[in-house]
């Protein structure tokens, strides 16, 4: 008989392990979650300080040949950055009197964070990065995340100095789009999908009408009011009838880059943040 | 207690190396998961309670980090810890190839519950597949590698601290 108790006993400790976590308050979890995480992000932003590092000592061993060319062809970007940032304010200013003429809802404003990727982590179950700016920078948790080729995802968890940043690509991410050009402005339903092994990422469209055919861009629609409108999500490289018959579903075609991110940008929104500032 | 602490060093440098592995991966989308390793060594060697702990201190840190419900890491771990435990003494502890046996065999299991249990979520389940055993069959490549050398790492992290092998904690 004792024996036989013996031999479960590790099993009746695993049955109160259990028992003790089920029991376990939520606060007391969610504390320990940040807790762990907040131990282990020194040694992410470290170990992401000594990958800049190795970075700058690679460059350094560039010729001074090379350095001169890389400069020419900076100050041609730099030229042609300028006269684009000429023309955006003067599109801005022609937009802020439209607004005014037709008493149309001004578009959201927000506050450009840049942030470097401390950590990539993406498995088939998810995708996300960390990002070395959080509560110190004002980064507020939903806030959009861009890059030069569209959207990446949405902040989903801010801790002291660091951020998490789901992926649009990951199946938890979902977001309205709208097919670019369309002068309806007609909404689909796109969703992170499959990230097959050594192939770009991938996520799915629904709701998609029966006249949009592939291959399109697809863009944020602005509805939700998360995503400024007509951010490049992806391309819809397939579309096929849906089983209602209503509607087609189908692949959209992600930006390739989205594995190999160094450097977001999180849109902060500012009236979230006057109201938090207000409230303190 | 100090010997949960000084597994629980070690289970930091094992998350921390597979992390880094996972950033310079993630590119190719190819995903490496060592859960046995974080249970494997406390559960064939150390006495219950104490590897159980570690075990699960192992669990906290991975779920932390990950993007799933606080808790799931750490109870398949535990599920993994007593079931090892209970086989222990029916394998070699002492050897290599018995110990990368036992741990290919264990994150084989961790794998397959892990991914039925999350991949609910894709909008595509049978699609996520290929990519699943993809990752699978790299993890246990991994492993086979690794497994001998952080065994080794966490018997030298003891010895240092001067805790005996099989005392009770």
């Amino acid at each position: 008989m004792f024996k036989r108790f013996d031999q479960a006993r590790p099993f009746v400790t695993l049955l109160i392990v259990v028992v003790a976590w089920l029991l376990v308050p939520t606060t007391l979890k969610t504390f320990a979650r940040a807790s762990f995480f907040e131990l282990t992000a020194p040694v992410t932003v470290a170990a992401d300080y000594a990958r800049v590092l190795r970075e700058y000592w690679s460059l350094r061993l560039h010729s001074q040949d090379e350095l001169i060319q890389a400069g020419r062809d900076l100050a041609r970007l730099n030229a042609s950055f300028e006269f684009g940032v000429q023309q955006n304010s003067e599109l801005m200013a022609e937009i802020a009197r439209l607004e005014s003429l037709l008493r149309l809802p001004s578009f959201h404003d927000y506050r450009y964070e840049h942030a470097r990727v401390a950590r990539r982590d993406f498995s088939g179950w998810w995708q996300r990065i960390v990002i070395r700016k959080g509560r110190n920078f004002g980064i507020p948790i939903g806030a959009p995340v861009i890059f030069s080729g569209g959207v990446v995802g949405r902040v989903t968890e801010v801790h002291a100095s660091t951020a998490v940043v789901e992926l649009m690509s990951s199946p938890n991410v979902r977001l309205a789009g709208v097919v670019e050009g369309d002068a309806l402005g007609r909404p689909m339903s796109f969703q992170g999908g499959v990230n097959a092994t050594l192939a770009p990422p991938t996520g799915v469209v629904e709701f998609v009408p029966l006249d949009v055919h592939a291959p399109r861009k697809l863009v944020t629609s602005g509805f939700g009011g998360v995503f400024p409108p007509g951010l490049t999500l992806g391309m819809i490289v397939r579309a096929e009838m849906g089983s209602d018959g209503l509607f087609n579903s189908g692949e959209v075609k992600l930006d390739e880059r989205l594995g190999s991110l160094t450097e977001v940008t999180v849109l902060v929104p500012l009236g979230q943040q006057e109201a938090v500032s207000d409230k303190r | 207690m100090r010997r949960t602490l000084l597994l629980f060093a070690t289970l930091v440098v094992l998350w921390t190396i597979v992390a880094q592995l996972n950033h310079e991966l993630a590119g190719r989308r190819v995903y490496l998961f060592a859960g046995a390793l974080f249970v494997a060594y406390a559960a064939l060697t150390q006495p219950r309670r104490a590897g159980l702990f570690a075990s699960l201190l192992g669990g906290i840190l991975c779920d932390a980090n990950s993007a799933v419900a606080f808790g799931t890491h750490t109870l398949l771990f535990a599920v993994a810890h007593v079931t090892v435990f209970q086989v222990r003494d029916r394998v070699p502890r002492d050897d290599n190839i018995s110990a990368i046996i036992v741990v290919l065999l264990t994150n084989l299991a961790l794998f397959l519950v892990f991914s039925f249990s999350q991949i609910h979520r894709s909008p595509a389940p049978a699609a996520v597949w290929p990519r699943l055993i993809a990752d699978l069959v790299c993890s246990q490549l991994f492993l086979v590698l690794v497994t001998p050398w952080f065994f080794a790492l966490q018997a030298r992290t003891l010895a240092l601290g001067r805790v005996l092998r099989d005392d009770p904690a």
